[in-house]
């Protein structure tokens, strides 16, 4: 029997100079010519997953208590949980191993469902500000934040990683729908501050910075 | 005039991500002795009130959450509500 194909909706111009196979998805770790930031880099093929329930105070999925607060998130051992509202949570995994999806009817498994994409470096919210009128620098917010608003007219799940000056980065989901559209939209906008497609690699060592 | 709307979970936000859900018009009737035209006036009869209004919006560009709001119709501005901020 054949092994399954999966596919990521983004389609980057750039050449891969490395590539990885890895639960059936070929994932680029770095391409040509990347230069020195800011960068888009694609993360469709790691985990995402929605948990919903009516006391989502009282869980602990990945031994990670959610947040009390809707709009707050909070990174541990890899794992990022987003409070939504009072009933929903959604979680990403940005390790390079596959973590199983706990048993609980709660979960929903929606990595193939929706589009990831990562952008990190200098000006990344001066890029933003060209798609969206959220505000990720608010000073009364601390990062890892949830933002869900529209970006490019696009109802999206938006996390501020850092606002730190040295390291900024957000990561974006979407429908998968909208991939080919909201990459197209980025590059265009970012253009002029020099955005870049960028591999795997370059979020990996910006995760481990944070 | 620009509308900004309060969502209870997002804040403050543009009022173009928001759908309009119509006026406040209270519980649903019972359906016991509930007759055609009480349904019809419930369903179809609105105030539209030219003044401060509660209605319901729909934050469809965003967290996708049903709340109400006080609207003062006359010049499209949002009035402070305790409701609103839970």
């Amino acid at each position: 029997m054949k092994d399954i194909k999966r596919v990521s909706p983004v389609v980057l111009k750039s050449t891969p100079v490395k590539t990885e196979n890895r639960n059936n998805w070929e994932i680029v770790m770095g391409y040509k010519g990347e230069g020195d930031g800011p960068y888009l880099i694609d993360l469709t093929h790691k985990q995402r997953f929605d948990y919903q329930d009516s006391n989502l105070g009282g869980q602990k999925p990945f031994n990670i208590n959610i947040p009390e607060i809707p709009g707050n998130s909070v990174l541990d051992k890899k794992i990022l949980m987003n409070r939504m509202n009072n009933t929903q949570a959604s979680i990403y995994n940005f390790g390079k191993e596959d973590i199983a999806m706990p048993e609980d009817s709660g979960f929903t498994d929606v990595t193939e469902a929706t589009l990831f994409v990562a952008l990190v470096g200098k000006n990344i919210f001066s890029i933003c500000e060209k798609l969206t009128s959220l505000d990720f620098l608010n000073p009364e917010k601390k990062a890892p934040f949830l933002f869900q608003g529209p970006f490019s007219h696009v109802p999206c799940q938006i996390v501020t990683l850092s606002k730190n000056l040295e390291n900024h980065g957000l990561v974006l989901t979407c429908s998968r729908g909208y991939g080919r559209d909201m990459i197209h939209a980025i590059l265009d906008a970012g253009k002029e501050f020099g955005l870049k497609p960028a591999g795997e690699e370059r979020f990996n060592h910006f995760v481990s910075e944070l | 005039m620009a509308l900004t709307i309060t969502c209870p979970v997002c804040g403050k936000r543009n009022g173009y991500e928001f759908k309009y859900g119509g006026e406040e018009k209270g519980p649903r009737p019972e359906e016991k002795d509930l007759n055609p035209q009480a349904w019809c006036e419930y369903v179809h009869m609105n105030k539209c009130v030219a003044g401060v209004q509660e209605e319901w919006w729909f934050h469809k560009d965003g967290c996708g959450s049903w709340f109400t709001i006080l609207r003062d119709t006359t010049t499209n501005l949002e009035q402070e509500k305790k409701e609103a901020k839970k």
